[in-house]
C-alpha cells in the first residue's frame, strides 16, 4: 500500500460546475418529531427486526441485526415510540419511524476516552462497537455495505471529504475542539483495529486545525470522484493482498469517537442542503432526520429529492427520513420538458463532460435535472465510460462481459474495483444503465460466494 | 416560437394514438417516435443512480458527424455541378454550378435515405426497437463516396446491401462488424464495376450544350498509371494530367462526389475532433501510417518497380478518398477498436494498407475503401489484446 498519494486525476476531468453550492453557511435544524433507521439503504443488508410496531425505544437500543451475522445491530437513533415500519418492494424494511419523546433517554455503554483506549485489544473494541450499534458506521471498500467484523483488512481509510456534489466540507462538523477530540479518539479507535489507517482528503480543503491537518496522508486532486475513499484506494494499492480494506467518512469517525468517549449512541449529522429553491447551507441535525424538515421548496412542485450526492444519492421525498450514511438533501428540478430540436441547440446552459455543447465556454455553474436528457440506445463503442471511469475499468466491454454471463471475465476486468460513483452512467450517450448493473452485479457475486 | 411549438405539438399530438400498442399503425410506432423525437427532445425521468444525467445523446452525437460533413457535401455538390457544366461547355459559375449538382446529388441521396430508412424501419419494427440515430450517418457517407454518374437503382442496391448485411445481421447498430457505408460501396464496387471504376464515370453530364461531348473520360489520379509513366516522372505525369498536389488538395477535380477535397475532410476532422466525438489518434495514426509507409517505399523504388512506388507520400494525403475515408469512416466508433493503443495500430495499419493497396496492386487504384474494411475486421482483435495487457496489469481480486 502507498502510505501517500498526490496523484489521481480523471480523463475526462468531470469538472461538474453545478449549480446550487451551499452558502458556507452552518445553521441548526429544527429539533424533528420523528426520526427513522433505513435498513434498505444499507448495501447487502438483510435485515431482521428486533423490535416491533408500538415498542419504546432509547436512543441506541439495537432496532434490527443482520440476518448473515447477528453481531452486527443497529441502534435505534432516537428514543419514542416505533411509530411505523414502512416496506417497500418484496417486503424490503425501508424506515422504521421512531415517533420522539420530549425526553431523550440513552442506552448506557462504558466510556472509552482516548486515554482507556490504548490497552484494548483489536477483538475487545471490536466487541465494544458491535454492543453499541456504531459497528455500521465502518463500512467494506469493495461492497460499500457494512465490515465484517470478523475479517481483519489490510487498511482502514477515513474520508474527510465528499465531493459528490454538494456535501458538507469537514469544517462544518469539525467546529469545537469538542468535534476535534471525538474525530481524534475515532480516529485512535480505528487504528486498534488495523495498524494502517489513512486519511484521504480532497487538495485545498482545510480541515480546520493543524493536528488534524498532520493526520491527512492523502491529499487528492481531480474533484469527485477521486477524493472518495475507494478509488484513493485503488490508486495507493500494491498487491492482491490490499483488496480487502475498510473505509468510514469523516463524519462516522467523529460519531465513533463520540461513542467511545461518552459510552452513549450519538445521533449527530451536518448534513448539506442544496439545490432548486430551497435555502442552500449546511445543517445540524439527527441522525435519521425527515428529509422534509431540512429543506423547504415551498410552492415547488415537481421537485426530485435526492437523499445524499447527486451521484450516489437516491431517490427520496420530504416524507422520508436520512439514512445512515446520508449527510446531504438535494432538490432538483425533476424533468425537463419535451424541448423543440432540443438537440440542436446550441446548449450555452447544458451541463455536459463532452465538449459537444457550447457549455464548454461558460464559466458559470449549471443547473442540473433528474432527466435521462435522451433516450435508451445501442452503445456504439464511443468509450467515453471509460475514459470517465477513476479505476480503469473499460465499463463498456465489462457491461458486454456480464450481459453475455461472462462474470469471470467481468472479474477479470476490475468489475470489483468499481467503486459505483455513476459516472460511467452518466457520461454514456447511449444511456446505458451502466452503474446500476455493475451494483447489481457486484451484489449478485457476492451473494452467490457466501 | 412558442406558437410554431404549440402547433407543431398539436400535430404530433392528434396521430399519437394510433402508433401506440394496440393501435392501428403500431407498427410504424418507431418511426413515428424517431420523428417526433426530431422535433421534441424526449423528456424522461432518471429512475437509477445516478439521478443526473449528461446532456450528451446520441442523437447529438451522430448528428455532430452530419455537421462535420457539411464542407465536404456542400463543396461535393458544387465540385460535381462545375464538371458536369465543363464537359457541357457550359458557364462554370459558383451558382449556377450549385444548383447543377445539387440536381445530381440530391437524388442519390435522398434514394440513399429513404430505402435505407425503410430497412430501418423494418428491422425496428419487427426487433420493436427505436430507430437509431447512427443511420442518419450512413445514409449521407454513402452517396458521398460515390462517383456522381451512379444509376439510382444501384444506390438502392448499395444502401440495402449496407444496412442489411452489413449491419442488421449483425443485430443492429454497435453490433456491426464492418461501417455499413463502407460495406454498402463496397458491394456496388464489385457488383457494379462498370459504374463504379474506370475513367469515364466520374463527370455526370446533365445538360448538353450544342456541340458538347457525349461522354468525358479522364483517369482520377490515381488511375494515371495506366498511361505508363516512366520511372521516377510520376508527379509530372500527375502534373500534365492537372492534378498538382494543390487541385489534389483543395478537390476541384472530378471524382466521388464527396471525397476529391483533402480540405474539406480536414475541416471535417478537425471539428470531429474538438467537439470530442472522433477519435485524434485513429486520424494522426492513419496520416503516420501512410507517409511512413510511402517513404518505405519510395526507398524501394526503381526502375522495375511499378511506377506509384516513387511518387511523394504527401500526394498519397491528398489523393483519391484517404481523407475522407480517416476523418469519416475509420473514426466510426462501432467498427474501430474502443481502447487507446488499439487506435493507434488500427490507424496506423489503415493507413499503410492503403498505400499497399494503391502501390503495389495495380488492379485497385484506390485502397483506402478496402484498408478500412479489412482493418475493421482486425478491430476487435486489436482490442481484446489490449484489454488482455490492461487486465493483466490490474491488481487482482479473488
Amino acid at each position: 500500500m502507498k502510505s501517500s498519494m498526490k496523484r489521481a486525476s480523471a480523463q475526462i476531468p468531470c469538472g461538474l460546475k453545478i449549480a446550487g453550492r451551499p452558502e458556507h453557511f452552518v445553521d441548526t435544524a429544527a429539533e424533528p418529531e420523528t426520526v427513522a433507521s433505513a435498513p434498505e439503504r444499507i448495501p447487502l443488508l438483510k435485515a431482521r427486526l428486533l423490535k416491533s410496531k408500538g415498542d419504546r425505544v432509547n436512543i441506541g437500543t439495537p432496532l434490527y441485526e443482520d440476518k448473515q451475522n447477528t453481531d452486527i445491530v443497529f441502534a435505534a437513533p432516537g428514543a419514542g415510540e416505533i411509530q411505523d415500519i414502512v416496506y417497500g418492494p418484496r417486503r424490503v424494511i425501508r424506515e422504521i419511524v421512531i415517533r420522539l419523546d420530549k425526553e431523550q433517554s440513552t442506552e448506557d455503554f462504558t466510556p472509552y476516552p482516548a486515554d482507556k483506549l490504548a490497552g484494548i485489544t483489536p477483538g475487545a473494541l471490536t466487541e465494544i462497537l458491535l454492543k453499541g450499534g456504531v459497528w455500521p458506521l465502518i463500512r467494506d471498500i469493495v461492497y460499500r455495505g457494512v465490515a465484517d467484523p470478523g475479517q481483519s483488512p489490510a487498511a482502514i481509510w477515513i474520508a474527510a471529504t465528499n465531493q459528490d456534489p454538494f456535501h458538507p466540507p469537514p469544517d462544518t462538523w469539525l467546529q469545537s475542539p469538542r468535534d476535534k477530540r471525538f474525530f481524534q479518539t475515532g480516529i485512535k479507535a480505528l487504528e486498534i483495529l488495523c495498524s494502517s489507517v489513512f486519511v484521504c482528503c480532497a487538495k485545498d480543503t482545510s480541515l480546520g486545525d493543524e493536528q488534524i491537518e498532520n493526520r491527512v496522508t492523502h491529499r487528492v486532486s481531480g474533484g469527485y470522484p477521486f477524493d472518495d475513499p475507494a478509488v484513493v484506494h485503488y490508486h495507493a494499492k500494491t498487491r492482491p493482498e490490499d483488496n480487502h480494506a475498510w473505509f468510514a467518512s469523516g463524519q462516522d469517525v467523529r460519531l465513533l469517537g463520540e461513542f467511545l468517549e461518552t459510552g452513549r449512541f450519538p445521533v449527530r449529522r451536518t448534513v448539506a442542503v442544496s439545490g432548486k429553491s430551497v435555502n442552500g447551507r449546511y445543517l445540524h441535525t439527527r441522525l435519521g432526520a425527515p428529509l422534509g424538515l431540512l429543506a423547504d421548496p415551498g410552492e415547488n412542485p415537481g421537485c426530485r429529492w435526492i437523499a445524499g450526492g447527486l451521484f450516489r444519492g437516491y431517490s427520496s421525498g420530504p416524507d422520508f427520513h436520512l439514512g445512515l450514511y446520508e449527510t446531504a438533501v438535494g432538490l432538483i428540478t425533476e424533468s425537463a420538458k419535451r424541448e423543440m430540436l432540443g438537440f440542436m441547440r446550441p446548449g450555452w446552459n447544458k451541463p455536459t463532460c463532452s465538449r459537444t455543447f457550447l457549455s464548454v465556454f461558460n464559466p458559470r455553474p449549471l443547473p442540473v435535472d433528474a432527466d435521462m436528457h435522451g433516450s435508451r440506445r445501442a452503445c456504439v463503442n464511443c468509450g467515453n465510460c471509460t475514459r470517465a471511469c477513476p479505476v480503469d475499468i473499460l465499463p463498456q466491454f465489462t457491461y458486454k462481459c456480464i450481459r453475455a454471463g461472462e462474470i469471470e471475465e467481468a472479474l477479470s476486468h476490475g468489475m470489483l474495483d468499481c467503486v459505483e460513483c455513476g459516472l460511467c452512467s452518466y457520461v454514456c450517450p447511449s444511456k446505458i444503465e451502466l452503474c446500476q448493473t455493475f451494483q447489481e452485479t457486484k451484489q449478485a457475486y457476492f451473494r452467490q460466494r457466501i | 416560437m412558442g406558437w410554431i411549438e404549440k402547433n407543431l405539438r398539436k400535430i404530433f399530438d392528434a396521430p399519437r394514438k394510433h402508433f401506440e400498442s394496440g393501435g392501428r399503425l403500431e407498427k410504424l410506432g418507431p418511426l413515428f417516435e424517431a420523428i417526433e423525437d426530431v422535433f421534441f427532445f424526449p423528456a424522461e425521468a432518471t429512475k437509477n443512480r445516478p439521478l443526473v444525467r449528461d446532456s450528451l445523446d446520441l442523437k447529438r452525437f451522430m448528428s455532430s458527424v452530419l455537421v462535420a460533413l457539411i464542407p465536404p457535401l456542400l463543396f461535393g455538390i458544387y465540385n460535381t455541378g462545375y464538371h458536369s457544366r465543363l464537359a457541357s461547355e457550359m458557364a462554370t459559375a459558383f451558382m449556377p454550378s450549385f444548383t447543377t449538382g445539387l440536381g445530381i446529388v440530391l437524388p442519390i441521396i435522398l434514394v440513399s435515405y429513404a430505402v435505407g430508412l425503410f430497412w430501418e424501419l423494418l428491422f425496428a419494427a419487427i426487433r420493436k426497437h427505436p430507430i437509431s440515430e447512427g443511420f442518419l450517418v450512413t445514409g449521407l457517407l454513402f452517396p458521398l463516396t460515390l462517383p456522381p454518374t451512379i444509376p439510382l437503382w444501384q444506390v438502392a442496391a448499395g444502401i440495402t446491401f449496407g444496412v442489411v448485411i452489413g449491419k442488421e445481421v449483425f443485430g443492429g447498430t454497435g453490433r456491426n462488424l464492418f461501417n455499413p457505408a463502407l460495406t454498402a460501396r463496397a458491394f456496388v464496387f464489385f457488383a457494379y464495376p462498370a459504374q463504379m471504376s474506370g475513367n469515364a464515370v466520374w463527370v455526370a453530364v446533365k445538360e448538353k450544350a450544342a456541340g458538347a461531348v457525349d461522354a468525358v473520360t479522364g483517369p482520377t489520379p490515381l488511375a494515371v498509371t495506366e498511361l505508363q509513366a516512366p520511372f521516377n516522372n510520376i508527379q509530372e505525369m500527375l502534373t500534365d494530367q492537372g492534378y498538382t498536389f494543390s487541385t489534389l488538395f483543395w478537390g476541384q477535380y472530378p471524382g466521388t462526389i464527396g471525397g476529391t477535397s483533402a480540405f474539406c475532410s480536414l475541416l471535417g476532422a478537425g471539428l470531429l475532433i474538438l467537439l470530442g466525438i472522433a477519435s485524434y489518434r485513429t486520424i494522426l495514426a492513419a496520416v503516420a501510417g501512410l507517409l511512413a509507409t510511402g517513404f518505405l517505399l519510395n526507398l524501394a523504388a526503381s526502375p522495375d518497380t511499378l511506377p506509384w512506388f516513387s511518387v511523394s507520400p504527401f500526394y498519397h494525403l491528398v489523393a483519391g478518398g484517404f481523407a475522407f475515408g480517416a476523418a469519416y469512416m475509420a473514426t466510426d466508433p462501432v467498427t474501430a477498436p474502443g481502447t487507446d493503443r488499439a487506435k493507434w495500430i488500427y490507424g496506423f495499419l489503415i493507413g499503410s494498407l492503403t498505400v499497399l493497396i494503391r502501390v503495389v496492386n495495380p488492379a485497385f487504384p484506390e485502397g483506402v475503401m478496402l484498408a478500412i474494411l479489412f482493418m475493421n475486421m482486425f478491430a476487435p482483435l486489436l482490442e481484446y489484446t489490449e484489454i488482455r495487457l490492461r487486465v493483466k496489469k490490474r491488481i487482482p481480486h479473488v
